[in-house]
Formats: structure tokens, C-alpha cells, sequence
């Protein structure tokens, strides 16, 4: 018979025990394969997050009009690119309409975007909310026209610059600037996206008209690269080519479709040299992303590895079930002739087959899980296949592998060492070298240090985390998995060995002293379920412990990123004139309202975001913890910048990077609205703030909202932030209903979590999570199911000899679960331990990037307590399956064995 | 007037006895229709090669193989009227074994090898047999806190014969207990178990295939391929 047959024969013999290993493998494959799927597909909708957030992927600027519409043309026919248009930005000094009804109203400087028709056909910086651009008319943005109580089919006069005759223009429609930051950022190639503080008022013109009839009035700005722009300020016409890459072409991870729209650009600057760079919008997200990509493989390896390799090691279990009959037959096949090649052809063949099946089941299971968790739409076949050819591979060398250590001994050198059990006389070298003190040693160190220290890991001014992150902040978890697990090898069930032959109390003679002296002297058996349970057990715990977490500081960060439970973001004066606060606060499920001025200043060169407060009634509105200031609490920063009129509060980095201390001077330039230029105004610092409701990740300032308007002329208030009574979501619906014909846009903090909207919620767990959990508790029944069972099929000789001694069926069965009992008590101990060790060490060396970092962790007790009740349910399972077993078990044939 | 002579009932007995194992193509007969009576105090040497069938006629009068054919019978009661408990609690209280391979439970200490058997046999309101004694008896109560691994095999089957008495048994069953053994242990082993019957008056069955063991037994039987081929008293 050939060796294949030979396989295929002892396959088919014992079909329970080739099903069990094949569901055993095919679970624990089926999880690296879900993550596997998971992983790809979470990268994938992160490339396709990022090339979808930016709304203008290329600008280029160009030194005149008809360069623009040249080179736009040229740049279209390049492969890779979608669309190319010509474009142009400019300032205007200002604009007035002569409205029947109010008179003449004025309207300051704003600026000018002048747009190929072409472009309209795109959506992404534009949305018209009436009319639609016509040759030689204008389109007023939104704010612009509430300013100027402008309509469609109204005549305004525009002055390109101050003396300049006006220019008379039929207004022809009414549209959302959606992406002004980019649309007005100066271009400098070589210096890259520096997006702007966007102009107040906008107004839109076809190109061709603002070419001919404004244009020749203003100075154009230089395309040289590296040419200077201040932001914020235009002084002339910016020509520039816009283009958009052809999404199709931008594929796989965000590192992927950064080097594949990267070499588009480059082919297309290429192919035109000296006649245009672009600023690259597109590549500067991808970077982010990739950034955000590889710190969420780290992540979802961190998370997922441990599962898989316990999973592995529960095949190893299910084929110690079937150790002792595959030992019997070895060693026969080896007194018959064998050679210990022709086993391992054998095991080979064998452990191939097995891996066809699992890995195939694992597959199948795996897309079934992710489908489950609603990560599955776009998984394409050939990402499937390659799934399906890793877990075939893995079944198949788990098997291999889970054949070769539980059979060694039939695998030794002559047929009589075959025919014994192997014993180990010697140590193992990482036993000797003290690899596991070692690792559990300096993942203390390294947990020491940060907690002690505050040192961390490198985290860049946008709070994205860099590859040195990655490795350092994972270390620490990575080696107490490592000592953790290779302790346990080492201490071979000691300890509960030693606590069940202390319980028994010297020498048994009840019944319970039997069980427990048993157990007791079981302590190698026992420690195998531990290692495998308790492991499992402890990845659950730390699993969905670091995950619940992570979720509860996603909601405090959308918190923080959102401003309240309810955010209204109003147009410039509509909080004021139109009684806003009084309105929504009337509303019965808005428990406190709190209006406030976003606005920008310049401190030196850098612009920042500015906050204008009314420090008695912030709290009504939002909430403030002690943490986001530095110095004092958050109720004695409010009483500061109350009893100070022009006083502020102002980033660590503005503190550091201006010697600024508290109680200076500090001039800011600010927007004064009423002459549309900037000017200088003294404020004085009265603290120092770290954090800030809707404020950004980096440097911004809070003042008093009075003083602001004041040296402004802002007016008004344009957030509300509101404290929900209840549902934020519902609320946020009565709001807008409420306030939606002011021109309101009102955001919920449910729909902000759910948004990307800073590093820590870039990545979203819940997939990965519900994944793993789900498995986790599989796993666990499954494990506790396999600990009674091969606890059967180890002692089966054992459990015969007592019927032969008389014993009943339910105290031979009592050895059984007692054993998994104590299992089960030891795995949930130590599961408790290490699971909340981990999660306490991951959640520390996360700490950074929690923004703000958690105070204290999150405990899914719900969760934890299915994982617990999944695993006692798999061990009464099996127990109750162990007892119809033991009733059915061939006395006669059991005792006749050697 | 004619006096009757007593009749005397058998301890164990085997009517037509007949076991096969497998199905089919593949059965095999184990044992073909012996039957044998045994009474108080007898002992019996069941003699034959390997595979002649002794195991499985042990087997069958201690009620760990059920016939497929005949009865076996326990005090005038078929066993096949007993159900499992009914049967283990037998074994525990009048019939014990002495297997080749001693089978002592690994994880017990010979006192608590003994020990657990004298728990079984004692049940909840009896007194127990004292397994220290009866280690004494067999030789070991220096090695009482011993694992059978750190046994030797002659110690084993000692112990082994220690826990069957724990039993106290009517009826001890051995199989082949010197087959693991060196010939001046296992004569050491036969004297042993000789001179405990003597004490505890029990009956004997001893399956052997070594004809000079047997000769030691009151009665040989001898099998071949399942059969009866030859008594001898």
C-alpha cells in the first residue's frame, strides 16, 4: 500500500478524530484568516477614505492665462490622470449690492475663484445651492450672499482692488465653497500643502470672463517654484492647473497607492518640464494615512497574532487527544519495517489532506465572520484565493507540526524508544538561558519606565504615530505574552499541582481527597489546558478590555474633536441675530447652551485657531476637565480669563516656542472684519491650555469672547456648543428643524464618532474586535470541550481499571471534570491577571496616543462574563459528553492493552 | 434412611459461553461455548497460548465482557440480569483483578491505590480494610507513598495483589500475573498469592500460559482457539 493510501486509509478509519482535528485547525486558521481578510480590507477602505477626503488632488501654479489652459490640456491626455482644468484665485477689495429693500450693502475684501466650466462637472470643492454659473456672470458663496442679501438674477458691483473701477456683474446663481483651505492655499511645490485660513467671502466667476475683464487689473503672482506666499493673504492672480488622478489606478494599502500616485505625478512632471509642479493634496493625505495604515497593522497584528497562535496551539491539544492511538500505530508501522522517513512521508501526507479541508472550512469561515461584521463587501476573489492558499498552508503545517510533537516518541530513534512515551531529561536552552524571567524583566522595565519616566514613544505634531512608535510601544505587551507563556511551560502545573495536593491533605482516603491528590499529581496535564485556556482567556480579557477602552476614549475624543454633545455651526452674525442660543436652549432636551467665536490669529508667522469664550457660561454647554490645562483646573483657568478682558489662554508650544510666560504680553495679528486687513492687538496670558473643545490637535488659543469681537468687529458667535439631556442624535434633529432656515449645520457627537476624525479613532477595532471576541468565546467552549476530551483519551486505561475496580460511572467521570474544573479556575485566575496586565502595560504605552489619555480603563463586564460562562458551558458539554463515553467504553479491550 | 449429599453451589460459573469479536468479514471468535463451574475456595489455572482465549473467559466471569452467546453467573445470578452499576458494585465488594500489567492508577501512591479500592469495597457506612495493613501483609509499607512509577514490576503486582484484597474478594481473577515478572519473582509472586488465599480464603483463577504455573493450581483447564481442549483436576 502506498504511503498516500496508507494516509488516506487512517483518515478515513477514525472519522471522529480526523473531524475533530480538521474543526480544530479549521477554527484556528479560519481566525488568522478572518483577520487576514480584515486586515486587507480595513487597509484598502483606508486608501480609499484617504483618496476620497481630498478634494482637489493636484495644483499647479502657472504664470498666465493661457499657460493655465496649455498646460491644463496637456496634463488631461497624461495617463493616470482623470480630469485636468485650468483655474485661477484672486483677491478682491470689495463688493456691494444696491438691494431694494435695505439700501446699498457692503461688503469687505474677500476673493475670487475663477474656474474653467469644465470643472463645474466636478463636486468636490464646489456645490451650487441655486442658479449655476454662466459666462460673464458670478456665483456668490453662500456667506457672501447672506452678507449681501444677494439673489440670482441681482446685480453686484465688485472692485478688484482698492481705486479700481467697479465691476458690474449679474449674480447667476449661489454655491457652498465646500473646500476652501485648499482651493486658497498658496503654491509652493516645495514646500507642499499648507492649506489656508479660507477667505470670508468668495466670489466664483467663469475663468474665461475673470481673464478678460479682472485679471488685467491685479498683478500676477510668480509660478516659479519656491516662490513665497504668506498665507492668508493673496496680493495678485494665482493661475494654477487643477487636476484630479484617476482613483482606478490607486490601489491596495495607503503606502501602495502613495508610490503609485506619486509616480503619476512624477510621469506627468515629467513629461512637461519647466511648465509645471504641482502641490500634491493627494499624496499628502496618503502620507497621513500610510502613517495612520501602518500604526493600524501594528495595532491589528498586536491584537490578532496571540489569538492565532493560541488557536494554533489548540490543534496541538486536539491532536493530543489522538497521541496515543497514533503512537500504537507508528510504532507497529516502525516494527513492521517503517522507516522514520516513510512516518514522516505518512504524517506529511496526512497533515496535507488535513490542511485541504481546514484550511478550506477556515476560509470559508472566515469570510463568513468578517461578512458578519460588515467588513466584507469588496473582498475580491483574488484576495480570497490568497487567503485560502495561507490557510491551506497553515492548516497543513499546524497539523505537521501538532502531529510531530504529540507523536515524538513514535517518531525516535529505534522501535523500543518508539514504543514508550518520551520522556525529556534534559532542560531546554530557553529554559537554562531564563528566556522567560528575561522577558518578563524587561517588559517590567519597559513598563517602568513609561509609567515612572512619562517617557513615550514619538508621536509627530499631527499626533500621528511613526514606525518608532510602532516597535516601541508594542514591546513591552509583545514579551509579556512571550514570558507569560514560556513561565507557564516552565512551571508545568506546579503551582496548581502544589495547592491541589496541599487541599488534599496528605494521604487520601475520601472521596474528594482521591480527586484532588489525582489533580494534584496531574499538574503537567493540567498545565497544558492552562497554557491553552488561560492564555485564550487572558486574550479575551485583554482584548476586549484594551478595546473598550479604546472605544471610551474615541467617544471622549470625539468629545473633545466635536466640541459637545451637539455642535451648530452658524454663518457670522446668525448666532446673534437670530436669538440662536435662546432658541435651542428653549428646546426641551437641551439641558445647557453655551455659545462661542471660532476664529484665526497669527502669533509671529503661525496662524492659529482661536477660540472666543464666555468663561460663565462654557460649562453650560460643554465640558472641561482638569487635565486640558496646564498649571490649575479647568474652573480656575475660566475664573482667570474672566477677571482678565483681554486675556488668553495659549498652547505648551506657543509657551516654548515664543518664551512666552504667564502674565506677558503677547501682540496677535486678528482679522479685523469691518476693514478685512489684519492689525495688531495686545492680548495677556493668563494660563496655559492643552486641550480645548473643537479645538485642533496642536496649537490654538482661547480668550474672552467679548474682547474679541471687540478688536474684530466679529459678528458674533458662529459654534453653539449644547449639553444634551438625552438623546444627542434626536436633539440634533430638533435643532436643525429649529434652526436649519438660518443656515445651520448641526453635528451630533454620535455622528463625530463614528467619523475619522483624529489618530486614535483613524483605526477602527469594532470590526477586528467582534471578529476576535466572537472567536474568542468559540474557542473557549471548544478548548474546555478538548481539555475533558483528551483528559479522556489519556486516561482511558485509568478510568477502565476503576470500573474493573468497581467504581461508578459517576465517580470515574469526576476525575474528568475536576481536572477541568481546576483548569477552568487556574485559566479564569490567570486570564484575570495577565488579560488586565496586558491591557493596563498596552493601554500605558498607548498613552500618547490616547488624546486625551484614558484615566482609568474600561471593563466590558458583560462580555467577560460570557467569555466565562462559553467556557464552563464547553466543559459541562464535554463532561456530560465524557460521561456517555466512559458508559460506552470496551472494558474488556481497554484493559487488554499494553 | 439415605442421607443426600450436600450440594454445593458454585461461586462463579460459565454455561455455553461464547464471545466474538467484530462484525462480518472480520470477526473473530473468541470464545466458543465453555462452560465451568467454580465454588468457594477453588482455584483454577486457566492454561493456553496467547490468543487461546483466557483473558476474555476472565473477562466474562468478572463481567467486563458481556457474551455474545451462553451465561456467566455470579452466585446463582446471570450477570447479564445486573446492570452496569449493579455489576460494578460487585466487583467492588466480591470480585477483584490482578492484571498482567498490575494497572495501578498512575496518579495514586501505592497506599492510595489500595486505599481507593477499600473506599469502593467499604462503601459509606462500612468499616474500611486498613491499607496500610494490607501493604504490610504484600511487603511495601516502606514504599506506601510510592508512585507505580518508581515501582518495580514485582512491586506493582504486589501492590496490585494488596488492592485486590482491599476487595476483600470472593472471587480473585488474575491474568498472567507473573508475565512481566523474572522467574524467581514471579514463583516469589505465586507463593504470595497462595498464601493469601490460604488466609482470606478466597477463590482463585489464574490465566497462564506457563504449565508449571498451573500445575500449582488445584485444577487446570486448558483452551485452545476458544475451546475447552483439556480439565484436570
Amino acid at each position: 500500500m502506498s504511503a498516500a493510501s496508507l494516509a488516506f486509509v487512517e483518515l478515513v478509519r477514525a472519522p471522529g478524530r480526523t473531524a475533530l482535528r480538521v474543526l480544530t485547525l479549521a477554527a484556528a486558521v479560519g481566525l488568522l484568516g478572518a483577520m487576514l481578510l480584515f486586515i486587507g480590507h480595513s487597509l484598502g477602505g483606508m486608501t480609499t477614505s484617504a483618496v476620497r477626503n481630498v478634494p482637489l488632488d493636484w495644483q499647479g501654479p502657472v504664470g498666465s492665462y493661457e499657460a493655465a489652459v496649455d498646460v491644463a490640456a496637456r496634463v488631461a491626455r497624461q495617463p493616470g490622470v482623470a480630469e485636468a482644468d485650468p483655474a485661477a484665485t484672486a483677491p478682491f477689495a470689495g463688493i456691494e449690492h444696491d438691494s431694494a429693500a435695505a439700501g446699498t450693502i457692503r461688503s469687505g475684501a474677500g476673493s475670487i475663484l475663477a474656474l474653467a466650466p469644465a470643472h463645474l462637472a466636478r463636486a468636490g470643492t464646489l456645490r451650487f445651492l441655486r442658479g449655476s454659473l454662466r459666462p460673464g456672470d458670478v456665483v456668490l458663496d453662500q456667506q457672501l450672499a447672506a452678507t449681501l442679501q444677494a439673489q440670482p438674477g441681482d446685480t453686484v458691483a465688485l472692485t478688484p482692488r482698492r481705486g479700481a473701477r467697479p465691476l458690474r456683474l449679474r449674480v447667476s446663481g449661489i454655491a457652498l465653497v465646500t473646500a476652501p483651505d485648499e482651493l486658497f492655499q498658496p503654491l509652493n511645490p516645495l514646500l507642499g500643502p499648507a492649506p489656508a485660513q479660507p477667505p470670508a467671502n468668495v466670489a466664483i466667476l467663469p475663468l474665461s470672463t475673470f481673464a478678460r475683464k479682472i485679471a488685467p487689473a491685479l498683478p500676477t503672482l510668480t509660478a516659479a517654484a519656491g516662490a513665497s506666499a504668506v498665507p492668508g493673504v493673496q496680493a495678485g492672480t494665482q493661475w494654477q492647473v487643477q487636476a484630479q488622478v484617476d482613483t482606478a489606478t490607486l490601489t491596495g494599502s495607503p503606502a501602495r497607492a502613495l508610490r503609485q500616485a506619486t509616480q503619476i505625478r512624477n510621469r506627468v512632471e515629467r513629461s512637461l518640464p519647466g511648465q509645471i509642479v504641482f502641490v500634491d493634496n493627494l499624496a499628502d493625505n496618503l502620507d497621513t494615512a500610510a502613517g495612520d495604515a501602518l500604526y493600524a497593522e501594528t495595532l491589528y497584528i498586536m491584537l490578532a497574532a496571540p489569538g492565532g497562535m493560541i488557536a494554533l496551539g489548540l490543534a496541538y491539544l486536539a491532536a493530543l487527544g489522538t497521541a496515543e492511538r497514533d503512537r500504537r500505530n507508528l510504532a507497529l508501522l516502525r516494527a513492521r519495517g517503517a522507516r522514520r522517513r516513510d512516518l514522516f512521508v505518512l504524517a506529511a501526507l496526512e497533515s496535507i489532506a488535513l490542511g485541504l479541508v481546514a484550511g478550506t472550512i477556515g476560509t470559508a469561515v472566515a469570510l463568513g465572520a468578517v461578512r458578519v461584521t460588515g467588513s466584507g463587501v469588496g473582498i475580491g476573489t483574488g484576495r480570497v484565493l490568497a487567503t485560502l492558499g495561507i490557510c491551506v498552508a497553515l492548516a497543513a503545517i499546524g497539523a505537521l507540526a501538532a502531529r510531530v510533537a504529540a507523536g515524538l516518541g513514535a517518531l525516535a530513534g529505534s522501535v523500543t524508544e518508539a514504543r514508550r512515551s518520551v520522556r525529556r531529561s534534559e532542560r531546554p536552552l530557553w529554559q537554562r538561558l531564563y528566556v522567560d524571567v528575561a522577558a518578563l524583566a524587561v517588559a517590567g522595565l519597559v513598563y517602568w519606565l513609561t509609567v515612572r519616566t512619562g517617557f513615550s514613544a514619538v508621536v509627530n505634531p499631527d499626533s500621528n504615530p511613526t514606525l518608532s512608535l510602532s516597535v516601541y510601544m508594542f514591546l513591552a505587551p509583545a514579551l509579556l505574552w512571550i514570558g507569560a507563556a514560556l513561565l507557564l511551560l516552565r512551571l508545568r502545573g506546579r503551582i496548581v499541582a502544589w495547592a491541589a495536593a496541599r487541599a488534599a491533605g496528605g494521604r487520601a482516603t475520601t472521596s474528594i481527597g482521591f480527586l484532588l491528590a489525582s489533580a494534584g499529581r496531574r499538574g503537567a496535564a493540567i498545565n497544558r489546558g492552562l497554557l491553552v485556556l488561560g492564555l485564550l482567556l487572558a486574550f479575551g480579557v485583554n482584548l476586549s478590555i484594551f478595546v473598550a477602552t479604546y472605544d471610551q476614549q474615541a467617544r471622549v475624543d470625539a468629545q473633545l474633536t466635536l466640541g459637545a454633545d451637539v455642535v451648530v455651526t452658524a454663518p457670522p452674525g446668525a448666532v446673534a441675530a437670530h436669538r440662536l442660543v435662546e432658541r435651542i436652549g428653549g428646546l426641551s432636551s437641551a439641558s445647557g447652551v453655551s455659545a462661542v467665536d471660532h476664529s484665526y490669529a497669527y502669533v509671529g508667522p503661525d496662524l492659529q485657531d482661536t477660540f472666543g469664550v464666555d468663561p460663565a457660561s462654557l460649562l453650560r454647554g460643554t465640558s472641561l476637565r482638569d487635565s486640558y490645562f496646564l498649571g490649575a483646573g479647568a474652573h480656575q483657568m475660566l475664573d482667570r480669563l474672566g477677571s482678565t478682558h483681554d486675556g488668553i489662554l495659549v498652547s505648551k508650544e506657543t509657551i516654548s516656542d515664543y518664551s512666552v510666560r504667564v502674565g506677558d504680553l503677547l501682540r496677535l495679528r486678528v482679522l479685523d472684519h469691518a476693514t478685512g486687513h489684519f492689525h495688531v492687538v495686545p492680548f495677556h496670558v493668563v494660563g496655559v491650555v492643552q486641550e480645548f473643545p473643537a479645538a485642533p490637535k496642536d496649537s490654538f488659543m482661547v480668550t474672552n469672547l467679548t474682547y474679541l469681537e471687540e478688536v474684530t468687529h466679529d459678528p458674533g458667535p458662529n459654534l453653539v456648543f449644547v449639553r444634551a439631556g438625552g438623546d444627542p442624535t434626536a436633539l440634533a434633529r430638533r435643532i436643525a428643524a429649529a434652526t436649519g432656515m438660518y443656515g445651520t449645520s448641526v453635528k451630533s457627537i454620535r455622528e463625530q464618532t463614528a467619523q475619522t476624525v483624529s489618530s486614535i479613532t483613524t483605526v477602527s477595532l469594532r470590526g477586528i474586535s467582534r471578529i476576535e471576541e466572537a472567536f474568542v468565546l468559540a474557542l473557549a467552549a471548544a478548548t474546555m470541550a478538548l481539555v475533558v476530551s483528551v483528559g479522556l483519551a489519556e486516561r482511558r486505561q485509568e478510568l477502565a481499571t476503576m470500573a474493573a475496580l468497581g467504581a461508578s460511572l459517576r465517580r470515574a467521570a469526576a476525575f474528568l471534570w475536576s481536572e477541568a474544573a481546576l483548569v477552568l479556575v487556574a485559566s479564569l485566575l490567570l486570564a484575570a491577571l495577565l488579560g488586565w496586565l496586558l491591557a493596563e502595560m498596552l493601554v500605558a504605552m498607548l498613552q500618547h496616543v490616547f488624546d486625551p489619555p484614558p484615566d482609568h480603563l474600561a471593563v466590558p463586564w458583560a462580555y467577560l462574563g460570557g467569555l466565562g460562562a462559553a467556557a464552563v458551558l464547553g466543559g459541562l458539554a464535554a463532561a456530560l459528553l465524557a460521561a456517555l463515553q466512559i458508559r460506552r467504553l470496551p472494558l474488556g479491550a481497554i484493559l487488554r492493552e499494553e | 434412611m439415605t442421607t443426600l449429599p450436600a450440594v454445593r453451589e458454585a461461586l462463579a460459573a460459565c454455561h455455553g459461553v461464547e464471545v466474538v469479536y467484530g462484525r462480518g468479514d472480520a470477526a473473530v471468535r473468541a470464545l466458543g461455548g465453555v462452560s465451568l463451574e467454580l465454588h468457594v475456595r477453588e482455584s483454577l489455572a486457566l492454561l493456553g497460548r496467547s490468543g487461546s482465549g483466557k483473558t476474555t473467559l476472565l473477562h466474562v466471569l468478572g463481567g467486563l465482557v458481556e457474551p455474545t452467546g451462553g451465561s456467566a453467573v455470579w452466585h446463582g445470578r446471570p450477570l447479564a440480569s445486573l446492570d452496569r452499576a449493579a455489576q460494578g458494585s460487585l466487583r467492588a465488594h466480591g470480585l477483584a483483578y490482578v492484571f498482567q500489567g498490575a494497572n495501578l492508577l498512575p496518579s495514586f501512591t501505592a497506599f492510595e491505590n489500595v486505599a481507593f479500592a477499600a473506599h469502593l469495597a467499604a462503601g459509606k457506612a462500612a468499616a474500611r480494610f486498613a491499607p496500610d495493613a494490607l501493604l504490610e501483609l504484600v511487603g511495601l509499607a516502606a514504599k506506601a507513598d510510592h508512585l507505580p512509577a518508581e515501582l518495580s514490576g514485582g512491586e506493582a503486582q504486589r501492590v496490585a495483589i494488596a488492592r485486590a484484597l482491599a476487595q476483600r474478594p470472593e472471587l480473585l481473577l488474575c491474568d498472567e500475573p507473573t508475565g512481566h515478572l523474572d522467574s524467581d519473582t514471579g514463583e516469589r509472586m505465586l507463593d504470595l498469592i497462595e498464601a493469601l488465599q490460604a488466609e482470606f480464603e478466597f477463590a482463585l483463577v489464574v490465566a497462564t500460559h506457563d504449565a508449571g504455573v498451573a500445575a500449582r493450581l488445584g485444577r487446570e483447564l486448558e483452551l485452545e482457539d476458544g475451546i475447552v481442549v483439556r480439565e484436570e483436576r
